[in-house]
């Protein structure tokens, strides 16, 4: 307990590059899952600042057909090649980062998607343990709301909704 | 001559059935098999972006492309090797094919390497963590390195 306590030195900030963002759309037409592995995302633990930046070229399918119409058709990432937060965690005060142990973060702010931003709301984990922190969300939003049109031809078979998960391994960001 | 145009509509649909089926099951192919549309070095990649990113996207986003380096850092879990200058807070940062895995083994810090790999963008420096050009998919490529 003691060698633990020596190693938890309390960091201001945690960092990782290659955190993992995947993505669910479930509709009758198909169901859609792409996975992205080098999402940048800092924590100040002292302020409860809450940074992601995601490449959305980094994404990842399983068939190439849908890789390829996602970043042409959807997300237009020639355009936009880039998504971000920016928020902070609201019941920061309740997370000790210094006391192993999960913590539920409030975590509000602005989330930016193919050049529109909007304000979000969400429930996510912190884990703190001996060998860094944990950071890790899922929430859904509406495609509706960044302006990603779906072709009419198959507005009825794609889903309207997008779920995001997100989990992190951050380390502490030294300098 | 009924006969033949039963026939050969029956071609057709099986023709327009395969292609279907390939397309919507068509995997992402590993990039050992495609060839790249550029080769240039981490540094100079960098530059690049640093200095316009806007027409290094139009070059590079979304292609193929050799880079080569001198390895920085090997990291796991993903696997990712990183190249740059030990000096420089910029990078570039090649997510490896979970194929190249065993490779990796054998790479380290300070190694010259050519890696391939699709080029999904830059990230400038806004979180205070160095700026970035992220390749993924990358497989290693034997040759000399520039």
């Amino acid at each position: 307990m003691v060698a633990l306590s020596v190693t938890m030195h309390a960091q201001d900030k945690y960092y990782t590059k290659s955190g993992k963002i995947t993505f669910y759309s479930k509709a009758p037409l198909e169901d859609i899952e792409a996975t992205n592995k080098s999402v940048a995302c800092v924590v100040d633990t002292k302020t409860g600042s809450l940074q992601f930046s995601v490449l959305i070229k980094g994404f990842e399918f399983e068939n190439e057909e849908m890789q390829e119409h996602f970043n042409d058709d959807y997300m237009e990432s020639n355009q936009f090649p880039k998504a971000d937060f920016k928020g902070q965690i609201v019941n920061n005060s309740q997370i000790n980062y210094s006391k192993p142990g999960t913590y539920t973060a409030q975590v509000k702010g602005q989330l930016t998607i193919h050049g529109i931003t909007k304000e979000v709301q969400s429930t996510g984990t912190i884990i703190v343990a001996p060998a860094g922190v944990k950071a890790a969300s899922s929430f859904v939003i509406q495609v509706a709301d960044y302006n990603i049109q779906i072709p009419s031809l198959v507005k009825d078979k794609v889903a309207k909704t997008v779920k995001i998960v997100i989990d992190t391994k951050l380390d502490p960001l030294k300098g | 001559m009924k006969r033949i145009l039963i026939l050969i509509a029956i071609i057709i649909l099986i023709a327009v059935g395969i292609y279907a089926y390939k397309v919507y099951t068509g995997k992402v192919p590993s990039l050992t098999e495609v060839a790249s549309t550029a080769h240039i070095s981490a540094a100079n990649l960098i530059a690049a972006f640093e200095k316009d990113s806007a027409a290094a996207n139009r070059h590079y986003l979304g292609k193929i492309i050799t880079v080569s380096g001198m390895i920085k850092s090997v990291e796991n879990k993903p696997s990712v090797v990183v190249l740059g200058n030990l000096g420089s807070l910029s990078s570039v940062r090649c997510t490896m094919d979970t194929a190249f895995v065993k490779e990796m083994a054998s790479l380290n810090s300070g190694q010259p390497v050519n890696i391939k790999g699709h080029c999904t963008g830059y990230r400038a420096d806004d979180l205070g963590l160095g700026a970035d050009v992220v390749l993924n998919r990358c497989v290693l490529e034997t040759g000399n390195p520039k």
